[in-house]
């Protein structure tokens, strides 16, 4: 089969991009740029925009021009044309609807009262999953950009396993533990539930255990590999998918609106939204919704994505065992094949690159939320080109302010870091990083002694140039992913959600949220 | 009177939809074709919704799973109207096939003679079942020979 179809669009979409990397690059998009204040990503605008551009120029004009023949080099090639219709989208999204979007509703908060942009999270993020939403639904995908956005997949998968670079051991072992904690009682708790619940609404077995997976385990994804195992019937099929759907877009919206209301950090959202939300990729998406310039809170998310994640094979063995065992059928269940069917493989992924990153081969190694300790004198301070000098040593009025409030301290040991920080003006280890953010952060000095003790942390930590490439690389694989993603989420599936499973799932999704928001909000922190 | 030798039934087994099929195995007279159009929706297409964490195994294990379902389905229900239709002597013709339900039928009545399009009337917005309507407006307008809606059973 020839996979490659005759298209100018390729070409055409490479052609907009060099052309507008170029504009950018001569300054003819100075004017809007500047309306939109988009000058920081006006670098990515060009490197991207030849890159991708250049990419599509060529192969779209192989499109046009050469005849294709059978084999894997051809399907490679075809899903170029989808991948740049996502790129293209992802582009106009982030560097023009999104700061539109965020002028618009600046200019609207006198009239409205409130800044409806940022009130609905209306980020590129978001965007970007509506306009894929948008093309699927109304426009349709074209044929030439179908193998390609199936790729979309594949970019979330490697957003998560590069997300794998900027844990530090401490932080991964602190959000291991609690999500273990929190998404095994929920988790195991929204599958009892549904059983529970399916067995006093009289619902055929293999619905309950095709529901319980999607609502209790990672939505659709818990539902395509329960289905088979549980023996589910069509149209039980179509009612949990079209309810986890609704449910996880519903909730993508929801929970970054409530995350801010209630003034949530990046800990408890991303513990929040890593457990409430059913769809896996909805959790990505709430989660760089509540946090778009930044990626703390998809760290977090992620690690409870991905401790969900790791449960799906051991529930869907649950429920191959719970159903052969209530139906009497002569399915036979073998615990290895499945564990190592449903097992995601790209986990591992993200657990080497984590490996990799400990190693200090992308920074050095202990670096804390991306970054690593370093307190030397070339580090702190430094000589511009024109000779002035940039010192991030404390300055005299600031060991003075904190001179007068070390009484407040009552610890030896919080003392005695105090003590060395005003006598070398910079923070002398890491220990004493640890012990000065633990007096910042229980507010023990008045605004400006904190504020000097942050400024002394801020001064030590410094973010490693290829962490810097990762964090960019990860919001673009997200970006990607996502968009398509949202274009994979047909109307017509979730128009399906009805019946026993969307009560059932109305008042289980429900209770996860309301009750994963109660648990997070009395025992998560913001500080690991 | 319209001859209906030639009927084109459009049914998924739900109630209104066996009701038509009682109709239509009644009005098409012995010597008779009744074509059955069973159309598997094409929002089977979206099912797979937005997995991302399965492998590729598991999607097609989930894809194979699906459409051996509704196959099974279809064929039980094909072999019931086989044996009504072979009763009363009236070949039967099945045809099936993905899409949107008013597109397929209009195509459908389109190919061949028919002289009568039979469908089920469209089930009550409370009562369960797929949503899959018939575009019943559209139907009308656009299909050339008569269409009988046959009323659900109450």
């Amino acid at each position: 089969m020839i996979y490659t179809k005759k298209t100018p669009w390729t070409l055409i979409m490479g052609v907009i991009m060099v052309a507008y990397a170029y504009m950018v690059s001569a300054g003819m998009m100075e004017p809007l740029i500047k309306l939109l204040h988009t000058g920081k990503h006006a670098g990515e605008m060009v490197t991207l925009g030849y890159w991708f551009g250049g990419i599509a120029v060529v192969v779209g004009l192989w499109q046009l021009l050469a005849t294709p023949k059978q084999g894997q080099a051809d399907y490679y090639i075809s899903t170029i044309g989808g991948l740049m219709f996502i790129m293209l989208i992802a582009f106009v999204v982030k560097w023009g609807l999104d700061p539109m979007m965020g002028l618009w509703g600046k200019n609207a908060e006198p009239a409205l009262g409130f800044n409806f942009a940022k009130m609905l999270n209306l980020n590129y993020v978001v965007m970007g999953i509506i306009a894929g939403i948008i093309v699927v639904n109304v426009f349709k995908i074209p044929e030439w950009a179908q193998n390609g956005v199936r790729l979309s997949r594949l970019g979330l998968k490697t957003g998560v396993i590069l997300l794998g670079t900027l844990y530090s051991l401490a932080e991964l072992a602190q959000l291991g533990k609690l999500s273990v904690v929190l998404i095994g009682f929920f988790v195991l708790g929204s599958v009892g539930l549904v059983l529970w619940m399916g067995a006093r609404r009289n619902i055929p077995n293999s619905m309950g255990g095709v529901l319980s997976a999607g609502l209790g385990v990672c939505g659709v994804s818990a539902a395509v590999a329960a289905a088979p195992v549980v023996q589910a019937k069509s149209t039980e099929i179509a009612y949990t998918i079209g309810t986890i759907l609704l449910w996880g877009i519903l909730m993508m919206f929801i929970f970054p609106i409530v995350g801010k209301a209630m003034d949530m950090g990046p800990i408890q959202f991303g513990a929040w939204a890593g457990t409430g939300i059913l769809n896996s990729a909805q959790v990505a998406g709430a989660a760089l919704a509540f946090q778009p310039d930044g990626i703390e809170t998809l760290k977090v998310a992620e690690i409870f994505n991905i401790t969900r994640v790791l449960f799906l094979p051991i529930i869907v063995l649950w429920l191959a065992v719970w159903y052969v065992k209530r139906e009497q059928t002569d399915l036979k269940v073998n615990l290895g094949e499945v564990v190592l069917g449903k097992f995601p493989v790209f986990v591992l992924g993200f657990i080497l690159m984590f490996a990799l990153s400990s190693t200090g081969v992308f920074a050095p190694a202990q670096h804390y939320k991306g970054k690593f300790f370093d307190n030397s004198e070339a580090k702190l301070v430094k000589t511009d080109k024109e000779g002035k000098v940039h010192s991030k040593l404390l300055k005299d009025e600031e060991v003075a302010t904190l001179q007068a409030e070390v009484g407040k301290v009552q610890r030896e040991d919080q003392k005695a870091a105090i003590a060395r920080l005003m006598e070398n003006k910079k923070t002398m280890s890491i220990d004493d990083d640890t012990l000065l953010r633990g007096v910042a952060n229980a507010k023990i000095l008045s605004k400006d002694g904190n504020a000097i003790l942050k400024k002394a942390h801020g001064a030590v930590y410094h973010t490693a140039g290829k962490i810097k490439m990762f964090r960019n690389l990860i919001a673009w694989f997200f970006t990607f992913g996502l968009v398509g993603l949202g274009m994979q989420i047909t109307m017509a599936s979730i128009k399906q959600a009805g019946g026993q499973p969307l009560i059932i799932g109305t008042v289980v999704g429900a209770t996860k949220a309301i009750g994963a928001l109660i648990v997070v909000m009395m025992f998560v922190h913001e500080t690991i | 009177m319209f001859k209906t030798r030639h009927i084109l039934l459009a049914s998924h087994d739900t109630d209104g939809a066996r009701a038509a099929e009682k109709t239509a195995l009644a009005l098409c007279p012995p010597g008779g074709t009744l074509h059955h159009l069973i159309v598997v929706p094409d929002f089977w297409k979206g099912m797979q919704g937005d997995d991302w964490l399965n492998n590729a195994s598991t999607r097609d294990i989930f894809g194979r799973y699906v459409e051996n379902q509704l196959e099974d389905e279809i064929r039980l229900h094909v072999q019931r109207l086989q044996k009504l239709a072979a009763k009363r002597r009236i070949r039967y013709r099945p045809d099936m096939t993905l899409g949107k339900p008013t597109d397929c039928l209009i195509e459908r009545a389109k190919r061949t003679g028919i002289d009568l399009v039979v469908i089920g009337s469209p089930r009550p917005r409370s009562k369960a079942g797929l949503r899959s309507r018939m575009d019943t407006e559209k139907l009308t307008r656009a299909l050339r020979v008569p269409l009988l809606i046959v009323p659900r059973p109450k």
